[in-house]
């Protein structure tokens, strides 16, 4: 390396170095030598500056640089008024302190610690750039590299961490001697914290003459330190837990021997799936095995969360195991863990767990059909966390009674939401305030020598059970975005706000030239009753020549959301609305999805139609796609439109055309039916909510009528019509969506729980076989048992997915559900993002606009995908857990109810019931049951047998009909009320 | 290396410079006096060409030889230890071959071919070191050694590329990293006009982002052209004061 590097004056004020370095690639060393320019012209971004507001220049778009730093900064007694510079290490550890609005304000990044940071990790560096965008944090980057007066060359010897360091330094050196020259008289002194967690690199700065000082001791300095000291993450410098025992987790290897292991197929990668139902038990899909690998026990499990990339390696063939029957929860095994002293009064592995895993390892012995062992590895190495933040309460237990109103800090055991998910260890002041709330924690570290993961508190959303408490929770754990829109996406919305209307010429601009009028069309809507959002419109008319005319006309929301706006950003990024039972969480601004957007009734409306000619048999003879605008006649609910179809005595063209709409879509759907399309149940349930005082009433489950499946079956139709469509026109990236056939192992309990139990079977050689015996399961004596049967082939299922179309084979992009061999969503792009891109697509396809280079790209699809899937997903989990609150609510007024419900399935200690009135399922442990030393477990058959709390003996098996009282309780462990079953 | 920040926020690319400035631009002429007619050695940061021209000369082959015009012939040298990884590249090479056509077409169009009938003009460049933006470079570095060659030529073929990031932002005079992550467009500027004698686009960009793109391209090159005119005049000067003594 050398040291001297020539710089060389340009005439423009510009000087020129080289930037050289060694990099080694595959063995190989090579050197590069790059170009780096400094200037004279990065300004401090200070306003308290005289001099650079002179110096700045524009960017590409012309606007001038924002002087964010405020010239009256934070003051603290030891600081005085003051910026702060942060270290690298810093903004890795405590990013969350740093989003903290009460703290660090007047920030200022050097670029050096924001490419460090962003090399070690991405995620905190797109948080850092949005902390520097947002206006109330007042972050500022500083460019020192680029900067003549702040660019340091390496020293001969110097290591590049101790070059990045002395660098930093200097760029605290040279801003508070800027500031002291150059700053407005009439403002007062300013000074530069420097706050490094490295004590050899404060002890620089001090030498210097910089102030510095680790983030703990500059917290407490501050006015409002005491709030914030909780805030503080885990660290070496910091308060730290002691670790005095010596057993603790294996090592995870080097990464140099995974990497070569995944190389040489010793070593398997995936992502861990931990049962919810026992916290020691993960499986990891992995190509090369039929049936997913098996990980059990704290030890094999090694520190993993559930859903982490993780690395595994495969156990000889004697450890192999088979799945647990057994329920083991963490609050019962290690309920008496003791937070405060570390992990002194217990090892990593407690005997209980010992003894469960003994059980096991026996088990996997003594079978006799070993068919059942399945592989089983341990993990020895962890790619990718998952970490994010999580939602939980402080475990009662940790907090010793007496030390609540005491204002030490301590540790204690956090217990969170999910209960695949292990306890973390925090440390707060303000334990005793916090027992009883929801709170969030961030996780920090999983040291080997710690069984718990520790972490630190982040905020409080409130009262534990309080309606705003649980929402936020549950949303926040199901990482949807909740925030309202920012006013640069508000900014995007038409001026008129909810004056906005549809032009009456129709001879404006060339877009509106080429719309077609559909006024004259009888358009009416049919949605849930109290739907504001209304994406869809239809309208039939007969042809003189007897064949239908039937349209389709849905909002059109890519005229007012335009790519590359921060409107179309936010869009993306939430990708879906969510729907929860008192709350909608809007994909787009409510100005659109409920006024300008929504095909309200009486009014004009822009909307991008699908019209097709149907003969009577509902056969396509035509399709065609128009830009349009169309009058709704009418919003009818599905029950009204159903009353009015049936009443006779109505006899105007609108009713007609929705009688013949009706008639169609009967023939489609037998259409589909017939070439396999697939009728499966979830217990879905509806909450009515008191309209006065908002709380829930009670339970229904969801009705169906025929008008439900009248616009079902148009929206389908369309679907695949726009499917084919921009497939054509984009083969490479296609919006579009599949549902891959399950693979058959999914359906082998069940079928053998069907066989043993019932002696039926359902096929799986196609999406018409599985049809066809479903619908022959049927038991005389049990009505329900079919829609039981369908809830529980539903949960065999593969996920649909969305994907552009370059990604797979034509063959693959099959709809298995639906039975197409194409299909997108397209109707409804108000509350799901990516009926925008087919829109979009669309549009393209028949020459109305061309389209958007993000929509032609498939990299950039690619990416557009997997985040609304993601987004899907979680929505879908979010709602599912906002109407199991509800549930828990509604028991809460009305407990005890006694109900019909079904096993559906059996451990060795316990069985899981569900609850068809309620939609709910839930454990029953035997200790609950019975007897729990007289049970007997059989699991070739299914079933149970024990001694009940009478000593009648009792046996039950899966499918079987139980009648359960149901009570609502709070789960001590996880504070979730929930419905707790119990067999009568 | 794609974990960099390209154009950040602040209105900074990866080596320091705005969104509108060049690299550092040096050229020197008549380097190889010996050796050739005219020559000359052009370097945009850390891009480095040599050029030589040999002619007007009797064709060496009758299929080279055109009754009314000069024909011109480019041969491109890109060096194997040019590149930061050493990369040997065949003669043969398609995208080098094509480079070499654009360059003969453009040539043939600024150069006043039909003073030279039946004769020949020889244009020889090596590629010593690479860092974007060659072809760019290479044009530059013959439009000085015809100059230098005394060859007629209706007016300076100045050049630069201009790059589009993030589909928004326009970016002049590309360094190869940037080159690897957006597409660019090539430009080679007759004088001070706005007329093009080149444009060269690889991968695609949005029809209307063209105009922007194309206004940046002109500005940049006619900078380029004020600085290899300046060279030209300061070399003429020295030529002159060398005679007169």
């Amino acid at each position: 390396m050398s040291t001297v590097i020539p710089k060389k004056r340009l005439a423009s004020g510009l000087t020129v170095t080289q930037k050289v370095f060694v990099r080694s690639r595959n063995g190989g060393a090579t050197k590069v030598v790059s170009e780096h320019y400094l200037r004279d012209d990065i300004p401090c971004y200070s306003k308290a500056c005289t001099r650079c507001p002179e110096i700045v220049k524009p960017d590409a778009n012309n606007q001038y640089p924002n002087f964010v730093l405020s010239d009256s900064p934070v003051y603290a007694e030891k600081y005085g008024h003051h910026y702060v510079v942060l270290d690298t290490n810093i903004v890795l550890l405590a990013i969350d302190l740093l989003e903290n609005k009460d703290a660090f304000c007047d920030v200022i990044v050097p670029q050096t610690v924001l490419e460090e940071v962003r090399n070690r990790s991405f995620p905190i560096y797109t948080r850092l750039r949005a902390l520097c965008k947002s206006d109330e944090k007042r972050f500022a980057v500083f460019h020192n590299e680029f900067s003549e007066d702040t660019f340091v060359s390496r020293l001969l010897n110097e290591t590049i961490n101790d070059r990045n360091d002395r660098a930093i330094r200097r760029c605290c050196d040279y801003f508070q001697k800027h500031l002291n020259q150059h700053r407005d008289k009439k403002v007062k002194q300013i000074n530069v914290v420097f706050v490094c967690n490295d004590k050899k690199n404060r002890d620089a700065a001090a030498g210097a003459g910089i102030m510095a000082d680790s983030l703990v001791d500059y917290v407490t300095n501050l006015p409002n330190g005491e709030d914030l000291l909780d805030f503080v993450p885990n660290m070496e410098d910091g308060p730290s837990f002691s670790h005095k025992k010596e057993t603790k987790f294996p090592d995870y290897y080097t990464t140099a021997r995974l990497m070569g292991g995944i190389k040489n197929g010793t070593l398997y990668q995936g992502s861990i799936n931990i049962s919810s139902y026992n916290f020691l038990e993960g499986t990891i899909s992995v190509p090369s095995f039929k049936k997913p690998l098996i990980i059990m026990g704290r030890e094999n499990l090694n520190r993993s969360f559930n859903g982490d990339q993780v690395v595994v390696e495969l156990l000889p063939k004697s450890k192999w195991k088979t799945p647990s029957n057994e329920i083991v929860e963490e609050e019962n095994m290690d309920a008496n863990d003791n937070a405060e002293d570390g992990d002194s009064p217990n090892e990593i592995i407690s005997d209980k767990e010992r003894l469960f895993l003994l059980k096991e390892a026996q088990k996997a012995s003594s079978e006799e059909s070993s068919t059942r062992i399945q592989p089983t590895a341990k993990i020895v190495g962890i790619t990718k966390r998952s970490w994010r933040f999580y939602v939980g309460q402080i475990s009662e237990n940790s907090v010793a009674k007496d030390s609540r109103t005491s204002n030490a800090a301590r540790n204690c055991f956090v217990i969170l939401m999910d209960r695949s998910l292990p306890k973390i260890r925090i440390r707060t002041r303000k334990a005793g305030e916090l027992l009883g709330q929801r709170i969030v924690v961030a996780v920090d570290s999983w040291p080997s020598t710690s069984k718990y993961p520790e972490g630190h508190f982040v905020k409080s959303l409130g009262a534990i059970e309080s309606v705003q408490a649980e929402t936020e929770a549950l949303l926040l754990e199901h990482s949807v975005e909740y925030k309202p829109f920012s006013k640069k996406v508000l900014e995007c919305l038409p001026k008129e706000g909810h004056d906005w209307k549809v032009p009456t010429k129709l001879d404006g601009d060339e877009f509106i030239k080429k719309r077609k009028d559909f006024r004259d069309k009888l358009v009416c809507s049919i949605d849930p009753p109290g739907c504001v959002d209304i994406d869809d419109a239809l309208h039939a008319k007969q042809l003189p020549d007897g064949n239908w005319e039937v349209g389709v006309h849905i909002a059109d929301v890519t005229n007012f959301v335009k790519p590359n706006t921060p409107l179309d950003a936010e869009g993306a990024y939430r990708g879906t609305s969510v729907y929860l039972v008192d709350k909608r969480i809007d994909m787009l601004p409510e100005l659109l999805g409920t006024d300008l957007c929504s095909l309200k009734p009486y009014v004009d409306r822009f909307a991008f139609s699908v019209i097709w000619t149907l003969d009577n048999d509902a056969n396509i003879i035509d399709t065609n796609f128009h830009k349009s605008i169309i009058r709704s006649r009418e919003a009818f609910s599905y029950e009204r439109a159903q009353l009015r179809i049936d009443d006779a005595s109505q006899q105007d063209d609108l009713t007609k055309g929705m009688r013949a709409l009706l008639d169609l879509s009967i023939k489609l759907k037998q259409q589909r039916l017939d070439a396999g399309a697939l009728n499966l149940a979830s217990p879905e349930v509806k909450v009515h909510m008191d309209s006065e005082t908002a709380d829930p009433g009670e339970v229904e489950i969801k009705k169906l009528l025929a008008t439900n499946s009248l616009v079902e079956e148009f929206m389908l139709l369309a679907n695949i019509s726009v499917a084919k469509k921009i497939y054509d026109a984009f083969p490479q990236t296609a919006m579009l969506r599949r549902h891959a056939a399950p693979p058959a192992t999914n359906f082998e309990v069940l079928n053998e729980m069907l066989r043993v139990r019932k002696n039926m079977s359902i096929s799986l050689d196609s999406s018409k076989a599985l049809a066809d015996s479903l619908d022959r399961c049927v038991d005389p004596q049990d009505p329900y048992f079919n829609t039981l049967l369908r809830i529980m082939a539903t949960r065999c299922m593969m996920a649909a997915e969305y994907f552009p179309s370059g990604m797979f084979s034509y063959g693959e992009f099959r709809h298995y559900g639906l039975a197409s061999e194409i299909y997108t969503h397209f109707t409804s792009p108000i509350r799901r993002y990516c009926d925008v891109v087919a829109h979009r697509q669309l549009a393209a396809a028949i020459g109305y606009e061309s389209l958007d280079f993000s929509h032609r790209d498939k990299d950039k699809m690619e990416l557009i995908c997997k985040n609304i899937n993601k987004r899907h997903r979680n929505a879908q989990f979010a709602g599912r857990a906002s109407i199991e609150y509800y549930v828990g609510q509604v028991m809460k007024n009305n407990n005890n109810d006694t109900q019909e419900g079904y096993i559906i399935k059996v451990f060795s200690n316990g069985i899981v019931v569900l609850v068809p009135k309620f939609g709910i399922e839930g454990l029953i442990k035997l200790e609950v049951l019975g007897d729990a030393n007289s049970a007997k477990f059989d699991d070739e058959n299914f079933s149970l047998s024990f001694k009940d709390q009478n000593g009648d003996a009792k046996t039950i098996s899966v499918f079987e009909h139980v009648n359960v009282q149901i009570k609502s309780v709070l789960d001590p462990a996880t504070s979730k009320r929930k419905a707790q079953l119990v067999l009568v | 290396m794609s974990n960099k920040e390209l154009y950040s926020p602040e209105g900074l690319r990866l080596d320091g410079r705005r969104w509108n400035e060049l690299k550092s631009f040096t050229c020197k002429v008549n380097t190889h006096q010996t050796s050739s007619d005219g020559s000359s050695y052009v370097q945009q940061g850390n891009t480095k060409v040599m050029c030589k021209v040999n002619g007007p000369l009797e064709p060496k082959s009758k299929a080279n030889s055109n009754n009314n015009n000069a024909s011109i012939t480019v041969n491109l040298n890109i060096a194997s230890f040019s590149p930061v990884e050493r990369r040997k590249r065949p003669k043969s090479d398609r995208r080098i071959k094509e480079m070499m056509t654009i360059l003969e077409k453009t040539f043939s169009e600024t150069v006043i071919t039909k003073l030279y009938p039946r004769t020949q003009i020889i244009v020889d460049c090596y590629v010593l070191s690479q860092d974007g933006g060659i072809l760019s470079a290479v044009a530059n570095s013959v439009t000085l050694a015809l100059i230098d060659a005394g060859i007629a030529m209706y007016d300076f073929v100045s050049s630069i590329n201009v790059g589009l990031y993030n589909n928004s932002i326009p970016i002049l005079d590309l360094n190869h990293l940037e080159e690897g992550d957006m597409s660019f467009l090539t430009l080679g500027i007759v004088g001070k006009s706005e007329k093009l004698a080149m444009m060269l686009l690889e991968e695609k960009i949005p029809f209307d982002k063209l105009e922007t793109l194309l206004g940046i391209g002109i500005s940049g090159a006619q900078r380029i052209k004020d600085l290899m005119d300046e060279e030209l005049r300061k070399h003429g000067k020295l030529l002159i004061s060398t005679a007169a003594s």
